[in-house]
């Protein structure tokens, strides 16, 4: 064979066109380049161990038709790129768009095959579509409520300290005047819920326990930015993101650890979209607790005997680390369930999707504020998963996990009690 | 009905949808119908294929037949699909179309250990099946198009799985169907003639009339669409859950020691490889014998772009796997039929001049790739490297022909390239059925580019209406589906045979013409 004939001409078909943001380019290369091999619908082949659980994508298996899939998505990219629809020629563009949890299903078990990135076209996609009609309505209290309060629940900024008030004899430090080198990032769900303020105090008093000098923002705690990065709203996510990598920045810390999912995965990696440089490393505060554990044994107490299933969050696994072509998909899988079956009388039993092939709670991208009922029909999946297994609870670690999950359960014949993994482990302590 | 604007008439079949199947099981909007008109290959590239108007949603046989009765009253073309992966002949070319689309049809109906066969309708995908197979200690083969296809539609069309070779290619597999022909009929074939609920015999009362949705390459939506078939199971001796170890995209398999044992032996020249796979047949043991082309070594092996090419300039597999055979020895039975079945296939290799691989190269295709044939999840790797890929020759014939056709590949691959892509020899021989026959295709990487799959196009078209022309059947065209049949069909005098079906069974010309044939006379 010639020279010129080794590799093919055009040099994007060699490489993924990783550098440089993700534009109207790089969505149209990800999009012409499906192949229509349906990988995105389905866990991978390999990983399928029944007919029941075999699916990967909540939108899909619940809307059906392929407009809601990746692949659908890939194909209505291409049409809205070329000029063959418009973006308001159909009001489903919207439900295809944004009835989805972005959970990174399709985006995970496409990566098996092909060099891509759906979850960075999704985003780029209802970028575009709020650029044209502004924000969804479904969505407009989350921003306002951001923009007023830095927060996505519509409190007001001293309730994030309120949690941190109850443990003034642990020591916790206000890094916004004191010095420390982890910064304990709570995230907005964890620190403003009444119903999770539990979770973070025992979070911290294990941390705590673990002799970690750890401090917070208290009340100058801002969102992450994870919702309005994911809903299409990229000035406030810029905004947010970069104060953000700022103050981290200022404060010195090494560590940044946060117990909330969706802060875990925006920090880790969306804030790398933003350019700026970043001094610190970024920790699930399960991945830190069983770093320390393997020097630092933690002495349980009590025998907890009960068999447990883990949800893995989406965006503490498939959607926790930055894409590098051709490299395992990682994520915190192994530091929670190893952490379980530390705790005496736990017995971890598995559910059928795990890790990078789980199936989403179905509270993320938008859907939990947008749409409730879909959030709520993918968490029923989830749980029946869960009951399958034989377990007495779920446990997972991520606010909207938790709460998306117990919110599908309502309705639900057979109860599934979610547990965090805090929680469980204070049990145990 | 002349007298109604074309839009009352959309509207009102919209309607008669809707009323059979229910709100929000038919849809004709411009987001939804967009995602059925792609195709992996041409088509939509070359603006050949148009929107559908209307997608429906029927669950079931009598909602399925209540569809078809609609589309035969209004004269809309249909397309039955079942995971719509990898589409052939499923992208609309006419207008008016009607989706068939099978996501409501998704159940595994019935697994009748015993008797070794399940029943199962279309969105039901093969690695759904094997997973509840492989529980209950049966198996069933999966395409190199990968696991997550229909189970259904794949016994309908190639069937070219891996362990063919031991347990028959799909479409042998076929036991009772249950179809909803072009017409609306229902037809029922196999012991579901007499017992709607049991198929576990394929034939029944009259002729066989399996065949009339088989041929080489199934008759592509053609003739109606299958609901429910019964597909035979087989014995298996491997692990109730798949062993899959790692993460995406760097997963692996072993499968049990005791069990299964891969082999890659190589041949000085393709004409020792055949000599070795016929013998290998003649020995009547393995489970799996593939002569895959180097293209395919690093496709399915490669975790990204970048390795592809990268281990592409190495040559890697190039300069080690060129004439090798992958054989995989299955003990159905026992450890013991593994023991025998090494021992005898150390004499073949011996008697036919082979040798093994080198051990790094055995260890770095073996666990990655090649047990893809027995489960499949990496086949669309192939459009990686350039964004797709296509063969120029292809045909079932026996290994010895095989052989010669790829060679004849080999001047057509030099021939164009580029836009075909460095590709070495891309010579693929399956062997089946025991050595009974063989499988050839040459594939070869290409640029996803408008101008060059049309270039490509072309030139393939025109090989076959050569071919045809001098009597030969090149084997790509049946993939053509209509239009290959409509000029092969006078030449091998089988038109009128195709034509008579059609018309028995169509009279109305719906079910995705111009497939099995065109009608125009």
């Amino acid at each position: 064979m010639a020279k010129d004939m080794l590799l093919p001409k055009d040099p994007r078909y060699l490489k993924y066109p990783l550098e440089g943001p993700f534009d109207e380019e790089k969505a149209r290369w990800t999009a012409f380049n499906c192949s229509r091999c349906s990988v995105c619908k389905w866990v991978d082949s390999w990983r399928v161990k029944s007919a029941k659980y075999a699916r990967i994508c909540p939108q899909h298996t619940k809307f059906m038709y392929d407009s809601h899939s990746a692949q659908g998505k890939c194909d209505l990219a291409l049409a809205l790129i070329d000029g063959k629809m418009k973006w308001d020629e159909d009001p489903e563009i919207k439900d295809i768009l944004f009835q989805c949890t972005m959970c990174g299903g399709c985006d995970a078990m496409d990566k098996s095959v092909r060099d891509a990135e759906l979850i960075k076209m999704y985003r780029w996609l209802r970028t575009e579509y709020v650029k044209r009609f502004g924000p969804l309505p479904e969505h407009k209290g989350m921003l306002d409520s951001l923009k007023q309060y830095d927060n996505v629940w519509v409190q007001p900024r001293v309730k994030r300290n309120s949690w941190v008030k109850d443990l003034k004899d642990l020591g916790i430090k206000d890094l916004n005047k004191d010095k420390a080198d982890v910064l304990l990032f709570v995230g907005c769900t964890y620190g403003l819920s009444d119903e999770l303020k539990g979770t973070v105090v025992n979070m911290a008093k294990i941390l705590k326990k673990l002799g970690v000098d750890f401090g917070t923002l208290g009340d100058k705690e801002m969102c992450c930015g994870s919702p309005p990065s994911k809903t299409g709203n990229m000035g406030e996510f810029e905004r947010l993101g970069k104060a953000n990598i700022k103050k981290f920045n200022e404060l010195g810390v090494k560590t940044i650890l946060t117990p909330c999912a969706g802060c875990y995965g925006t920090i880790r990696v969306e804030y790398e979209e933003l350019g700026e440089k970043m001094n610190f490393e970024v920790l699930h505060v399960t991945e830190y607790i069983e770093r320390l554990t393997k020097e630092k044994k933690i002495e349980y107490k009590k025998e907890i005997p009960i068999s447990v299933t883990w949800h893995d969050p989406c965006h503490m696994g498939r959607m926790g680390r930055p894409y590098v072509p051709g490299k395992d998909l990682e994520g915190v899988y192994e530091e929670p369930r190893n952490i379980l079956k530390n705790i005496p009388g736990v017995e971890l039993v598995e559910m059928e999707r795990i890790k990078e092939y789980a199936w989403c709670c179905g509270g993320g991208g938008g859907a939990f504020t947008g749409f409730k009922d879909f959030a709520q029909w993918t968490a029923q999946q989830r749980l029946e998963e869960a009951k399958d297994t034989g377990a007495d609870i779920l446990v997972t670690s991520c606010p909207w996990c938790e709460t998306n999950l117990r919110a599908g359960g309502i309705g639900m014949e057979e109860k599934m009690e979610i547990v965090d993994i805090f929680d469980l482990m204070m049990e145990a302590l | 009905m002349e007298n109604i604007s074309r839009h009352e008439k959309h509207n009102e079949i919209f309607r008669a949808f809707e009323s059979a199947l229910g709100k929000g099981n038919v849809k004709d909007n411009p987001a939804t119908v967009n995602a059925y008109f792609g195709d992996w290959l041409p088509p939509k590239i070359l603006g050949q294929s148009i929107p559908p108007e209307f997608v429906v949603l029927p669950n079931g046989t009598m909602e399925t037949q209540t569809v078809v009765r609609i589309c035969n009253r209004y004269k809309l073309p249909f397309v039955p699909v079942g995971s719509n992966q990898w589409s052939l002949s499923t992208a609309p070319t006419l207008p008016g179309t009607v989706i068939i689309d099978s996501k409501r049809m998704k159940e595994l109906i019935e697994i009748d250990e015993d008797n070794m066969f399940a029943v199962i309708e279309p969105y039901l995908t093969v690695a759904q099946l094997h997973a509840e197979a492989n529980k209950r200690g049966l198996y069933i083969g999966s395409p190199e198009a990968s696991a997550q296809s229909s189970a259904l539609a794949g016994h309908t069309f190639q069937g070219l799985w891996g362990v063919a070779y031991r347990l028959g290619v799909a479409f042998r597999n076929v036991l009772g169907m249950e179809w909803v022909l072009p017409d609306g009929e229902i037809l029922r074939t196999g012991t579901f003639s007499m017992d709607p609920d049991c198929g576990y015999w394929g034939k029944g009362p009259g002729p066989d009339l399996r065949g009339m949705m088989r041929g080489y390459c199934g008759a592509l939506g053609g003739i109606g669409m299958i609901t429910k078939m019964a597909v035979k199971l087989h014995p298996y001796p491997g692990p109730k859950v798949w062993p899959a170890e790692g993460h995406i995209p760097n997963m692996t398999t072993t499968m049990p020691k005791d069990r299964f044992h891969w082999e890659l032996i190589k041949f000085d020249d393709l004409e020792g490889a055949a000599n070795y796979m016929y013998e290998v047949g003649k020995a009547e043991i393995g489970g799996v014998v593939q002569k895959w082309p180097t293209v395919y070594y690093n496709w399915w092996w490669a975790n990204s772009n970048e390795e592809y090419w990268t281990e592409w300039q190495k040559r890697t597999f190039q300069d080690n796997v060129k004439h090798t055979v992958g054989t995989c020895l299955w003990g159905f039975t026992s450890d013991e039929q593994l023991k025998y079945e090494k021992r005898v296939l150390e004499d073949i290799i011996k008697d036919t001049g082979g040798r093994r691989v080198k051990q790094e190269i055995y260890d770095m295709w073996i666990p990655r790739a090649a047990n893809n044939w027995i489960r499949d999840t990496n086949g669309s790797r192939m459009m990686r490297p350039a964004g797709t890929f296509l063969a120029l020759t292809l045909a079932s014939d026996t290994i010895r022909s095989s052989v010669n056709l790829v060679k004849e590949g080999y001047k057509r691959v030099e021939k164009f390239s580029p836009p075909i892509l460095d590709c070495d020899g891309p010579d693929w021989i399956g062997t089946y059925d025991f050595s009974h026959f063989g499988f050839a295709e040459t594939d070869f990487p290409v640029e996803k580019t408008p101008e060059d799959i049309g270039d490509l196009m072309g030139k393939l078209l025109g090989m076959v209406k050569e071919d045809l022309q001098n009597n030969v059947e090149c084997g790509i065209g049946p993939f053509l589906g209509g239009p290959y049949h409509g000029m092969a069909g006078p030449v091998f005098k089988y038109d009128k045979l195709l034509k008579g079906i059609k018309r028995a069974i169509d009279p109305n010309l719906v079910s995705n013409p111009p497939h099995n044939i065109p009608m125009e006379d």
